[in-house]
């Protein structure tokens, strides 16, 4: 009987080599999409996708044999390792849209929203959190835009250990797929930002949080309907278009039993907003920076009770 | 909603075509945006919403769609 394989997408995390996550695709049989993501030699990397592209899994693993790198192992024995893993079944197809869950409970966080790659404006709102009492800063996408400082909003965020989360146009980049005109970045940098989560989930107090960008997620190939926080994603983005039709604000109401979360963030929108609905917030985050100048978003449960302010910093420089 | 549809007895049965949308699913919404629908549950007919976040008694339901029925067979 021929080994017929589904178009699946799979994620392997590497052991003893410089790219920690191999991604990949399998189609009938066939490899698919190869992407060493995160460290290596991208440029190597890359001729070994495209050599490899559609090519039969025996046929890979062919190529792929006694190569030796570093640490007893290589890219290509690891890569090996994850179509084995795939054939015998212990390496599960990826979701297609990656989720990031911190269960650990928090009194406060601050928002921030579409920074678009401008780092001044990233600095600035840092200072100004500083002098707030909050227990994690996290940034939904945008984060890189049209902007040359891209890569030095990639370095801040990543020295400061600040939580993130993909937007569309950080997608677009993480598949080299950015509009012609926007500023080039550094393969790591890529990649980066495809290891980044596209769904955020935290506790404030009780209350469950989740964030996202926007409706890209819904177009991400293989997106189902019915993996977890999709039916939230569906109500916002596709039902009251990120809660601008308040015409349809009953039927979000009928379907909120069947959420899993509490409070739902986004910053597709590019506009602050705050909704109460039976029990659920939704919260639409503005830009970092507008003709106002900087804002942020302050979000803090006192016992039960969500409150959710605008911060407004001076823009300094920039 | 759909319970009270799939009830109805088999002689109206035969002259519908009953189709169920799932609000859980991008489709579902496109559907109910279509219909220009607001509230759930929705029933439509022949494209026109006719029925937003109530069940109509079986009657009720049968007589609308036995009119809409003899009104597009009118001339046959």
């Amino acid at each position: 009987m021929k080994n017929k394989i589904a178009a699946n997408q799979y994620i392997y995390h590497t052991r003893g080599v410089c790219p920690p996550e191999i991604h990949f695709k399998i189609h009938d049989g066939k490899i698919r999409d190869l992407r060493f993501v995160g460290g290596g030699c991208p440029g190597n990397a890359q001729l070994v996708s495209r050599l490899l592209e559609d090519k039969p899994l025996a046929q890979v693993l062919e190529y792929l044999k006694g190569i030796d790198c570093r640490n007893d192992t290589s890219c290509q024995q690891e890569l090996a390792g994850a179509i084995q893993a795939v054939q015998n079944g212990t390496l599960d197809i990826a979701e297609s849209f990656k989720v990031q869950e911190d269960n650990t409970p928090m009194r406060s966080v601050a928002l921030i929203g579409n920074l678009a790659g401008d780092n001044v404006a990233l600095e600035n709102i840092l200072e100004h959190i500083q002098g707030c009492d909050v227990a994690a800063i996290l940034c939904l996408g945008n984060l890189t835009g049209d902007s040359r400082l891209n890569r030095n909003l990639i370095k801040t965020i990543r020295r400061k250990k600040i939580m993130a989360l993909q937007g569309e146009t950080d997608w677009q980049y993480s598949q080299r797929s950015e509009q012609p005109d926007m500023p080039n970045i550094e393969p790591r940098m890529r990649d980066w930002l495809l290891q980044l989560p596209q769904v955020l989930t935290f506790k404030l107090n009780t209350r469950i949080s989740m964030a996202f960008f926007g409706d890209y997620i819904q177009r991400l190939p293989d997106y189902s309907d019915f993996e977890p926080f999709a039916l939230e994603m569906n109500m916002v983005c596709g039902l009251t278009n990120f809660m601008q039709d308040e015409t349809v604000l009953p039927a979000l109401e009928a379907m909120i039993p069947q959420f899993r979360v509490d409070i739902i963030i986004f910053s597709q929108l590019k506009k602050w907003g705050h909704w109460h609905i039976a029990g659920k917030d939704f919260i639409s985050l503005g830009p970092a920076s507008d003709a106002n100048g900087l804002s942020w978003g302050l979000l803090e449960v006192d016992d039960e009770k969500i409150e959710f302010k605008i911060m407004q910093a001076e823009y300094d420089g920039g | 909603m759909a319970e009270s549809v799939k009830v109805l007895p088999q002689d109206i049965q035969d002259i519908i075509d009953v189709h169920e949308w799932d609000m859980r699913t991008r489709e579902g919404v496109q559907r109910f945006r279509e219909l220009k629908a607001k509230s759930l549950p929705s029933v439509a007919l022949d494209g026109d919403l006719v029925y937003e976040s109530l069940i109509p008694m079986q009657a009720e339901l049968i007589d609308e769609i036995l009119r809409r029925y003899k009104e597009k067979n009118q001339n046959e």
